[in-house]
């Protein structure tokens, strides 16, 4: 199902260019992307460092660091395009329609102000609201994320939380004003084991609840199989493959998407080691017109189309139902599998 | 935090002990007998006669130990007498009380001056980093820093006093003979204060809760009023103390220059007169102000960031 076609989405990525520097001197990070996000969706965007995944997310929310700019393409919130939308406009939308949650919890709070001005900041913009009238939503809202002693604690700083607690603050916050979409990056990297699971439950039963959508940025694969619903791997600045978590999972169609399985933690070598993708992420002025994971990819070798892989990108196609890959070497293979 | 106030009195309770022996031993050290200035100063002449000099010497105490005369000195000041000058023979605290009031006024007046246009300054400069207005606030201030007070002060006398006559040229009569001798105060804090306003709000603009602020909603000044700003102050709070205590001993070059009766003549005529009653009052005084200031910086520090107890 490409980007463009989809009717459901709430949120649509389409041909988003994002670069850094002047015209002359331009390094794109984001070349062509092409996402959606539906209602009640829980979709995770993976790939390794530099893939872009958190541009994307900076992106949506128009809140690229400076020098960072928006050179093509549509973000479309319910059909609305956001890149058309001017400052106030947008501000309208941040918090109130698509809200934040960040990998370090900690730092994102405001070391002077008080966790319940915070929770309470987004609801008081959208519904005008005094500080007395947002305090019992405040305190139900902190209740609701998993806070003990919610009146005590929002009064309480940043300083005094665990990095779990101020992670449910900050999903309180996010939640604040009732969003219909939530972009969440890497939002349990710097946690513990048990607290990360602790919030992605926390995540799906929001969605569960209020029909939330989520775009989920990681690089865990483990918590892509726990909790995403669809799974988009991005490579370069590029989706390379997207599709339903379990297929994704089970049956990778890219061989990038198949080397990241293969250097997850969930699969050791024969030998007990970790695999590794060799290589790194190229950067954008050194590509080729053709496929970026070529320099890196075994498939192209082993069916020698390399030639090809070298000279035209390959586009997202079908794979099955709702599977898409970007890949020459699809239905060559005949099950090739790589290293 | 009642536990932090408690403790923090108790160190400026310590500090101003040692300050008051400190005090009391300074005019000991330098080597000017103050028996004979005094008497050089009432007779018009050396006096060299024993008997005048250890008369003086029995009425001002100081053949008495030095401990016997710290303790007896301490428990007069902390009933606030702290004695007769001994030029004047008029009380020291009328003295230095009147000296100190012009010199709060001074400092006062061009502390708010200062930090009421750094604040915006530097503001300004932080969101236009690197463009025309940042280097140009950048050279003003820098120019600030290096213009002589016994520059500068001369100057506005002669724009606003002798050629355009709208302010006093100098003198302490009103309000209007503090403008000049405040404007020129100012402009050295001013520069430090935009600096340290600009440099500090750079750091609150890349700061990451801001960038949270505007994803909840929140628009660029918004997120400055809400979050940057009490970041922000915390430095340029430190720097306004520490400018205030100075500022307190009083500008002996502005002072002169605009006759104002200040903390800076005071202590300049006690010292070169060796008025040790005078100049013992006026350190101690001083001292005790600025030791208070920087205590109740530090409370107040903590209290628009919390984090900061649990550091100290």
């Amino acid at each position: 199902m490409n980007a463009q076609q989809d009717d459901e989405a709430l949120l649509r990525i389409s041909g988003l260019r994002v670069g850094f520097g002047s015209p002359k001197h331009r390094l794109t990070v984001l070349d062509g992307l092409d996402l959606s996000l539906r209602k009640r969706e829980i979709l995770a965007l993976v790939g390794e460092s530099g893939s872009g995944k958190s541009m994307t997310a900076l992106a949506a929310m128009r809140l690229l660091p400076q020098g960072a700019a928006v050179t093509a393409g549509e973000i479309r919130l319910d059909g609305q395009d956001l890149i058309a939308l001017d400052d106030k406009a947008m501000n309208k939308v941040r918090g109130a329609r698509i809200a934040m949650l960040y990998q370090q919890p900690k730092i994102m709070l405001d070391p002077t102000a008080t966790v319940g001005s915070q929770v309470a900041e987004a609801m008081r913009l959208r519904w005008n609201l005094s500080r007395a009238e947002a305090r019992p939503k405040v305190i139900g809202l902190l209740r609701d994320v998993g806070i003990p002693e919610p009146e005590l604690r929002a009064k309480s700083y940043s300083y005094q939380l665990s990095g779990g607690m101020a992670q449910r603050v900050m999903i309180a916050a996010a939640l604040s004003a009732e969003p219909e979409v939530l972009i969440a990056d890497e939002p349990t990297t710097a946690l513990d084991v048990t607290v990360q699971a602790q919030i992605l439950r926390l995540l799906r039963k929001k969605r569960d609840e209020h029909g939330l959508a989520i775009l989920l940025i990681t690089h865990d694969l483990a918590i892509v199989s726990s909790i995403a619903d669809r799974v988009a791997v991005m490579y370069a600045g590029r989706v390379v493959e997207q599709g339903p978590a379990r297929e994704i999972l089970n049956a990778p169609s890219h061989p990038y998407t198949q080397a990241l399985l293969r250097s997850s933690l969930m699969q050791a070598k024969e030998d007990g080691r970790l695999y590794a993708i060799p290589g790194h992420v190229a950067a954008s002025h050194s590509m080729t017109c053709g496929c970026r994971f070529q320099p890196r990819c075994t498939l192209a070798g082993q069916l020698g189309i390399e030639a090809q892989c070298l000279s035209d990108e390959p586009r997202l196609e079908t794979v099955s139902a709702a599977h898409e890959s970007r890949c020459w070497g699809k239905g060559r293979e005949g099950r090739v599998h790589a290293v | 935090m009642l536990n932090f106030i408690a403790k923090r009195f108790v160190m400026l309770i310590l500090t101003l002990v040692v300050v008051s022996v400190l005090a009391f031993l300074i005019p000991y050290v330098g080597d000017g007998d103050p028996v004979r200035i005094i008497l050089r100063s009432r007779m018009a002449d050396e006096v060299t006669d024993p008997a005048m000099i250890a008369a003086l010497t029995r009425e001002l105490g100081l053949d008495r130990p030095l401990s016997e005369q710290y303790l007896g000195w301490l428990w007069r000041v902390l009933q606030g007498d702290f004695g007769l000058s001994f030029t004047t023979r008029t009380p020291v605290d009328v003295m230095f009380l009147h000296a100190l009031g012009v010199s709060l006024l001074l400092a006062l007046g061009a502390l708010a001056v200062a930090f009421l246009l750094a604040i915006p300054l530097g503001t300004a400069a932080a969101v236009k980093r690197g463009r025309a207005f940042d280097h140009a606030t950048s050279f003003f201030t820098q120019a600030l820093v290096a213009i002589p007070e016994y520059w500068i002060a001369p100057i506005l006398i002669l724009v606003f006093a002798i050629y355009l006559g709208v302010l006093p040229s100098a003198g302490w009569h009103d309000w209007s003979s503090m403008i000049l001798p405040v404007i020129v105060l100012s402009l050295r804090p001013l520069a430090y204060f935009t600096q340290v306003a600009r440099a500090s709000m750079i750091d609150v603009l890349n700061a990451p809760y801001m960038m949270a602020a505007r994803a909840r909603g929140l628009g660029v000044s918004a997120s400055l009023l809400a979050h940057g700003l009490r970041n922000a102050m915390l430095p340029i709070m430190t720097l306004f103390s520490l400018w205030l205590t100075s500022l307190l001993g009083g500008s002996i070059v502005v002072e002169a220059i605009f006759a104002a009766p200040g903390m800076g003549w005071l202590l300049y005529d006690a010292v070169l007169n060796n008025d040790v009653p005078l100049i013992q009052g006026s350190i101690v005084v001083i001292v005790a102000l600025a030791v208070i200031i920087n205590t109740l910086t530090d409370i107040v520090y903590v209290m628009l960031n919390p984090a900061v107890k649990l550091m100290s």
